[in-house]
């Protein structure tokens, strides 16, 4: 994996010494020094050319008003702003605005960034208040579109950090849960807020976590998978080292298993740390089965694991190399559907895997309505004319559509989308060397994964370090009277979760 | 930077390099499934193998190559030149030894595949009675490739005790181990099909006689314990009257015992116990009477110890120690003593006796 990070660094070191050469002209430089008294002339100027910003005189009491009409509730605005204003004499303003709603903005910098984000700015002769009626157009909470479960809560988050935090403290009705602010990008200013639960989850990774937030230098932000990527422990890996997820209730449990949770303001997953790497194999609908069921399904998962890695390329490298290798029943259908190909083995699999992601990803982009189509064409072009025409055999068909579907039963479509690219590494590997090839990919994989961490916690725990009691709540689902104990990974002052004995 | 990446580069390099070497791709790759020898008057070996072939518009299931060579790998260049295939041998199932050759040792041919390492020890060891490759030649045409009907042949034999598994392994371990000599299956031309006919015993690597199909139960039932099986009894009634039993899903057990004499004579028993069921009866005793039971069953166990003891009196006039008493003679002295004795002398000598005792499970639906 060393090779690799080097040919990666070394690919992409002359473009980042560009942008660090360029980044003087593109940097904002925030015009607005703290501490400097907010005028409204300044105000307006900053906001020059802003077509969007509502700006309402009321000379006759010498009041200005401030705000972005998109942003605000206009109901709130009318009951807590506007007719107050409306219904008052010039000598009262001063009064009125010593009601508590009205803020006084002492500071220049905070009152832009207040209107920025939905506050109406108030200014009253050499005074400045603010009123926070913020009221911004939201979707409603639905579904999970990529992360569905079958029983259980079905609803997701949205976009919207508010409502990505009412619905946690929906479920975590505790005054324990504790809400960190933080602000990244120099530009969009993103909210991104750390929540924990105190007392239970590890004040080490909550200040890990806050320093790397914080230690971001960059214009902007859009998505929670983005921003892990700006604090993960290995950029260059291919594994995510955070797990997201789009679930309120997935989300909730990793709070109650000690983790760290963030949410990034504009996106609808919502990342938790540390983060194990199979963790990434399990889903809510376990817990909510009868646990047999629930360990069935994650075993099922892992199996799947090894059938997307391991299925197309040892097609390849038994085909190419280990012909003893096949029951002798079989040799003959193999040998005879791979009679009329005209490829060696490698390049055969290696074109049917590539027109498998490009269904998926067609598949992926299309509007649903045509979506459907896709999978038919795609069905019917490489289920059945490619073997007639003698592109491909059938044996390589069934192995690259089973893989396929092996990869999309794990629950993460990050880690899904990880897992089916390293399989082309493995393909090569196994046409190359044959089985030695793919033992080396293998130990590749392992070695690499080895090495990462999770916020500075092991990535593979509970399997190195070796913790036999997370055992039960990650390779299977143990009843629930067995599952005692919190995560290992997470270090939680506090153990024990389940003193009931049953 | 500019140094790593050469590294790298030359990394990649080496790896496409050695990469796609030796590459044995299916469809061009001919697998030897059944190899035959035969020794020639002239000293010469006549090699055939059997490749079944997955073209699916060829007419034939198979190729058959068939050379003359001082050896078998030096046969193997002489048919490669005859095939568009490359020929191997690593799905090589069963190997076929005409009598003429097992006559004159096989060892040499089995240590040849032995060293092979893409050759499994799973692989058969068969005596032919008669030429191998004219019986591996012929087409059967109501049985499946003649090769693998072969294979499959021994297989399901083997698992009814008709015939003893014999691979690779197993005829080498007999080979090099001391007190047992190492047996196989034989099998020989019957027109249109390919049938049984006994099993052949080596005395070394050389063949020394022939176990009738008939007796092959009581083989199996004096040398190993197992679980299914079956045998069909005549035996002498009253009048000149024959009856005949059908005794089946034999579960047999044995134990060997061994005794030293006062004057360096050495007894063995051969203690057998099989429980079965009667499946078929033609006589004058009734089944469900306990007395006539039992007296059924003394019986048969006189007559299979009788058999039994035959047997080995046979195997010990051809000096072929096939059951391995000479391992438990070995086991119950100390080994500077069996370094001392000479067993294959010996072997003639000890008084075998066979106690093949008979329990009658069950006697049928019909009571």
């Amino acid at each position: 994996m060393n090779i690799f990070r080097t040919i990666l660094q070394g690919m992409l070191k002359k473009p980042a010494d560009a942008a660090n050469a360029g980044q003087s002209d593109m940097a904002y430089e925030p015009e607005n020094v703290p501490g400097v008294k907010p005028t409204l002339v300044h105000t307006l100027y900053e906001f020059q050319d802003c077509m969007d910003l509502t700006h309402r005189a009321y000379p006759e009491i010498g009041v200005d008003v401030l705000y972005f009409g998109h942003l605000v509730d206009n109901h709130q605005l009318a009951q807590d702003v506007l007719n107050p204003i409306l219904h008052i004499r010039a000598d009262e303003v001063h009064m009125l605005l010593r009601q508590t709603q009205f803020w006084p903005a002492a500071d220049s910098k905070e009152l832009i960034e207040g209107i920025l984000s939905g506050q109406v700015a108030i200014f009253n002769g050499a005074d400045t208040y603010l009123v926070n009626v913020s009221g911004p157009k939201e979707r409603q909470v639905s579904t999970s579109e990529s992360e569905t479960v079958i029983t259980g809560p079905h609803d997701a988050f949205n976009e919207q950090a508010g409502a990505c935090l009412s619905l946690i403290r929906k479920r975590v009705k505790s005054s324990h849960l504790k809400v960190i602010k933080l602000s990244v990008g120099e530009v969009t200013k993103t909210d991104v807020y750390i929540l924990y639960i105190q007392d239970i989850a590890n004040m080490l990774y909550v200040r890990e976590a806050i320093r790397r937030i914080t230690n971001i230098e960059i214009d902007a932000v859009h998505d929670s998978n983005m921003l892990i990527q700006y604090i993960d422990d290995n950029p260059m890996s291919i594994f995510p080292q955070f797990l997201t997820s789009e679930r309120p209730d997935a989300i909730a449990s990793k709070l109650a298993a000690g983790r760290v949770v963030g949410i990034v303001d504009g996106s609808p997953s919502v990342f938790s740390a540390p983060t194990s790497f199979f963790e990434f194999f399990s889903s809510s609908d376990d817990y909510y089965q009868r646990w047999m069921l629930g360990t069935a399904t994650r075993l099922l998962r892992f199996l799947a694991f090894g059938i997307t890695i391991t299925f197309t390329a040892l097609y390849v490298s038994v085909t190419t190399y280990h012909y003893e290798m096949i029951p002798e029943n079989l040799l003959l259908t193999i040998a005879e559907s791979r009679s009329k190909v005209p490829f060696p083995p490698v390049y055969e699999a290696l074109l049917m895997e590539t027109t498998i992601e490009l269904l998926r990803e067609a598949g992926a982009r299309l509007p649903t309505k045509i979506g459907q189509t896709i999978g038919i064409v795609g069905g019917i072009v490489i289920g059945q004319a490619a073997v007639q025409a003698g592109l491909t055999s059938n044996i390589l068909i069934i192995a690259v559509a089973s893989s396929a579907i092996a990869s999309f039963v794990i629950p993460s479509y990050v880690m899904s989308a990880s897992i089916r690219l390293i399989r082309f590494g493995l393909i090569l590997l196994a046409g190359l060397w044959g089985n030695f090839g793919l033992a080396i990919a293998l130990a590749a994989i392992v070695i690499h994964m080895s090495g990462l961490t999770s916020l500075g916690s092991s990535y593979l725990t509970p399997v190195a370090p070796f913790k036999l009691e997370d055992w039960r709540d990650i390779f299977i689902r143990a009843p629930f009277g067995l599952l005692v104990k919190r995560p290992t990974q997470a270090a939680p002052p506090n153990k024990v979760k389940n003193k009931m004995r049953r | 930077m500019g140094n790593r990446f050469a590294v790298c580069l030359s990394l990649l390099t080496m790896a496409a390099l050695s990469g796609c070497g030796d590459q044995r791709i299916l469809e061009k790759v001919g697998f030897t499934q059944t190899t035959s020898y035969d020794l020639l008057p002239d000293g010469r070996l006549k090699i055939a193998v059997a490749i079944p072939k997955a073209d699916p518009e060829a007419e034939l299931s198979r190729q058959l190559l068939t050379t003359t060579a001082l050896s078998s790998k030096e046969a193997r260049i002489n048919l490669s030149r005859q095939t568009n295939l490359i020929l191997v041998s690593g799905q090589m199932r069963n190997t076929l030894y005409g009598l003429s050759l097992a006559k004159s040792g096989l060892w040499n041919h089995i240590d040849t595949l032995m060293r092979d390492p893409s050759i499994s020890p799973q692989v058969k060891v068969t005596v032919v009675n008669g030429d191998a490759e004219s019986l591996l030649k012929k087409n059967y045409e109501q049985h499946p490739r003649t090769g693998k009907y072969i294979d499959r042949l021994l297989e399901k034999e083997a698992q009814e005790q008709a015939v003893p598994k014999v691979t690779l392994y197993e005829f080498a371990r007999n080979y090099f181990d001391d007190g047992v000599d190492p047996v196989a299956p034989i099998v020989k031309d019957d027109g249109d099909s390919v049938i049984v006919d006994g099993i052949a015993l080596f005395r070394d690597d050389k063949y020394a006689g022939r176990i009738e199909p008939g007796d092959s139960i009581i083989f199996a039932l004096l040398e190993r314990d197992f679980k299914k099986g079956e045998i069909s009894i005549e035996l002498a009634g009253e009048e000149g009257k024959k009856e005949i039993v059908m005794f089946s899903s034999l579960i047999s057990s044995r134990k060997v015992e061994v005794g030293h004499g006062d004057a360096g004579t050495r007894t063995v028993n051969i203690n057998v116990d099989v429980k079965g069921s009667i499946l078929e009866y033609i006589g004058r005793l009734k089944l469900s009477d306990d007395a006539n039971r039992h007296e059924l069953e003394r019986k048969i166990s006189e007559h299979l110890s009788s058999r039994g003891n035959q047997l080995v009196g046979m195997m010990q006039e051809k000096g072929t120690d096939s059951l391995g008493i000479g391992m438990y003679v070995r086991n119950s002295m100390s080994y500077a003593a069996w370094k001392k004795l000479n067993w294959r002398e010996e072997f003639p000598d000890v008084q075998v006796k066979c106690n093949i005792h008979v329990k009658i499970k069950d006697y049928g639906k019909f009571r």
